[in-house]
């Protein structure tokens, strides 16, 4: 009886064991993290069903100022990629997060950390002098580029490679779903065309420097900034000189995001007669609005209508 | 020379765009360079950026390469920045600073942090102000390449013991630490040199850190006290720490975390003088005795992801207790017994850059005849921006024992140069 109970376990542990070793890399999915929405969301067009996809920041949240909350590490201490916008835009939360996270894949050097701005044509970049006289500057870039659908792309691209590269026995899949999110854009394109046709030129005034990219891609004209400098609220001086600014160019649109507070666009628009028009910047910024080509194509129509 | 002009076009026209602002008149609403567009602002900003990208500096084929790479960090320097902590202390009855100043320089501290290699972190903090000229603040090699999520720090740090004590004295939300931190570890708070180990679990789905250290001694020596030996001559005499953070979402908003702190070493305590064993040796003074201090620390914190700018509120409160042996002999005169101390601290944001505070502090006496201290204080902080604070504090001051309560009114300015630090969590 004892040598048979023997026997069986002699069996049991080798089968275990080798079920362990051969099934787990067959179930395991990548695990991804964001740091936004926007992110998270062409990760999982790209990824499929092959990844899990997380992220820190919300679509209607300030990603400049997103707390390092402590349950943020246990997402990433178990991540096998950290994708992140750069250019500093996280510069205040995620060093934090990483260090508590204490996972060498996805810190500096490791291979699942994603700096996505290294795959993008940045606008605003200073050649020269920068200091913190000139606001919130990035020094190395502005980091809104997801707003130029074409960065939307190159994201795409990036993730297949590096989830290719973390995933090979995958990577026709994840080649199969780049090349269908990058038709599902493209046809969104040629859909909103008629739109961009009626901003291209249209002069807007912005809340922050965020409007840059879609400005590039729409070639919508902002003539103005509510902030002074980036990320500085705006003054009465400056208020001043903006309400000018309005009148002189016939601007018909305040462009700003929904966690600004409204109060001073609305004085700017009862002194001159423009528009507010609240935009989300990112998937999720507003109820519905759950993928990255639908943010593009709500963002698009709803200047194009208020441009007119 | 363009931004130059820019400046020089700051300097003239802002005078006028202010006078625009008191009585704005259709001529000046024709007046081109009055609009935002003639300032140095963030129009002006983005067309200057705009004409040098053009001119051809930066790839933008899509891989940017090392160009961009290289700009950053050229020679592998370390992070370098420099943090200003200016005190005005306005108290009616005199300065109420250690240093008796009415205006002072409280302290600069000069930070360099950077990877030492693959597998260690260096972090470098000097502290200079008059009283105490350079002194080393912390300085710690952090292994970041343990296994099982393990981080371990070697060198001297802030000790991880309760929640302000984590936290430099010029992030705090307060002028100055609690006087229950003050009284039991000294007013810069508790550091100590040794090794420190943390490890992040999370076994019932909420996040939990247990750290523990073991550094060289409990607090700061007194100079001014001879012992018969060392406090940490023997390893029972080392400081040894250990905090358990248990941290919860109650929702996207709000959370709280409830955490648990405990200190024990042996530490230097004043006597009547008896001769040295050594008859060359000084008079002895001071004898060592074994502190042990336990904390319970809470932290509720709700900050609504959207209006995230302008809404926030913190409430705080710790709660310590000192452990010292009941020692009876008339010579020794160091604590005995229990001491109890504690703070609540609540603080409110009214404005994306102004915050209200409020606290009250207290801390049981060293000894029954004298009486124990309280002391309840307001605050107004203002962030010009995120690298600079404007704070003015009230505090109504009240020792215990019969002394007559002090009314203090401090203004702190501080400031931050160098690279963007993460904010304190």
């Amino acid at each position: 009886m004892k040598s048979t109970t023997r026997n069986k376990v002699r069996l049991i542990f080798p089968a275990l064991a080798a079920g362990l070793l051969f099934a787990s890399p067959a179930t395991a999915q990548l695990k991804v993290v964001t740091s936004t929405t926007d992110l998270a969301d062409i990760a999982t067009q790209v990824g499929g069903n092959k990844v899990t996809v997380r992220h820190i920041g919300e679509g209607y949240q300030d990603p400049h100022f997103i707390e390092a909350k402590p349950s943020f590490v246990l997402q990433l201490r178990n991540a096998d990629i950290w994708a992140f916008v750069g250019l500093e835009l996280e510069a205040g939360w995620m060093p934090l997060l990483l260090n508590g996270a204490r996972n060498r894949k996805i810190n500096p050097g490791g291979a699942g950390y994603v700096d996505v701005s290294k795959v993008i044509p940045l606008l605003d970049v200073p050649s020269g002098q920068v200091d913190r006289s000139q606001g919130d500057v990035h020094a190395l870039g502005n980091p809104h580029y997801w707003l130029d659908p074409q960065n939307g792309r190159r994201i795409a691209r990036l993730f297949q490679r590096k989830f290719s590269e973390m995933d090979p026995a995958n990577a026709a899949t994840y080649a199969t779903n780049t090349t269908a999110f990058e038709a599902k854009l493209s046809s969104a394109e040629r859909a909103w065309q008629p739109q961009l046709a009626l901003i291209r030129g249209k002069p807007v005034v912005a809340w922050h420097t965020s409007w840059r990219y879609l400005a590039n891609y729409t070639k919508v004209n902002i003539v103005g900034f509510m902030e002074p400098k980036p990320g500085v609220p705006p003054s009465p001086a400056h208020l001043a000189g903006l309400i000018q600014t309005v009148r002189r160019t016939g601007a018909k649109v305040i462009i700003m995001e929904p966690f600004y507070s409204r109060k001073t666009a609305d004085f700017v628009a009862s002194k001159t007669g423009i528009k507010v028009l609240v935009l989300p910047p990112s998937v999720g910024g507003v109820r519905g609005l759950n993928d990255y080509v639908a943010l593009m194509k709500s963002d698009i129509e709803k200047l194009a209508a208020a441009v007119q | 020379m363009r931004r130059s002009f820019f400046l020089c076009a700051l300097a003239t026209i802002g005078p006028v765009a202010l006078a625009a602002q008191a009585t704005p008149t259709p001529k000046r609403d024709s007046a081109a360079r009055a609009d935002s567009v003639s300032r140095a602002d963030s129009i002006a900003l983005v067309r200057e950026l705009e004409q040098m990208q053009s001119a051809g500096a930066p790839d933008t084929t899509g891989s940017r390469g090392t160009s961009q790479q290289s700009a950053s960090n050229p020679r592998l320097l370390p992070d370098i920045s420099v943090v200003g902590d200016f005190i005005a202390d306005a108290s009616p009855r005199g300065s109420t600073q250690e240093d008796g100043t009415r205006l002072g320089v409280r302290e600069l501290e000069v930070a360099f942090q950077a990877a030492v290699d693959p597998y260690f972190r260096g972090d470098v903090f000097l502290g200079i102000s008059d009283e105490e000229g350079i002194a080393i603040e912390q300085a710690y090699l952090t292994a970041t390449a343990l296994p099982a999520q393990l981080e371990a720090r070697l060198g001297r740090f802030l000790m991880p013991f309760g929640k302000q004590n984590t936290t430099h004295r010029h992030d705090l939300h307060a002028i100055e630490y609690p006087y229950v931190i003050q009284s039991f570890f000294g007013p810069e708070g508790l550091k100590g040199t040794g090794i420190y180990l943390s490890r992040v679990f999370a076994p019932f789905g909420f996040y939990q850190e247990v750290i523990a250290t073991a550094v060289d001694r409990f607090g700061e020596r007194d100079e001014s006290l001879v012992t018969r030996e060392p406090a940490n001559r023997k390893l029972g005499g080392l400081g040894y720490s250990a905090r358990l953070r248990n941290y919860f979402d109650l929702s996207q908003a709000a959370n709280v975390e409830v955490s648990f702190s405990g200190i024990t070493g042996k530490r230097e305590q004043p006597m009547l003088e008896l001769p040295s064993d050594d008859p060359d040796g000084e008079p002895l003074n001071g004898y060592n005795q074994r502190q042990s201090v336990v904390a319970v620390d809470v932290t509720y914190r709700w900050r609504p992801l959207q209006q995230g700018l302008y809404k926030s509120f913190i409430l705080q409160g710790e709660l310590m207790q000192q452990r010292n042996p009941d020692v009876t002999i008339p010579e020794l005169l160091g604590p005995t017994g229990d001491r109890v101390g504690g703070y609540a601290f609540a603080r409110y944001q009214i404005g994306r850059r102004s915050f209200l505070g409020a606290r009250y502090d207290f801390v049981d006496a060293e000894s029954s005849a004298d009486g124990n201290t309280t002391a309840a204080s307001g605050y107004y902080e203002f962030f010009p921006s995120e690298f600079s604070k404007l704070v003015a504090g009230y505090e109504r001051y009240m020792a215990g024992g019969g002394a007559k309560g002090i009314n203090r009114l401090i203004l702190q300015a501080a400031f931050s140069l160098g690279p963007h630090k993460p904010h304190p969590f």
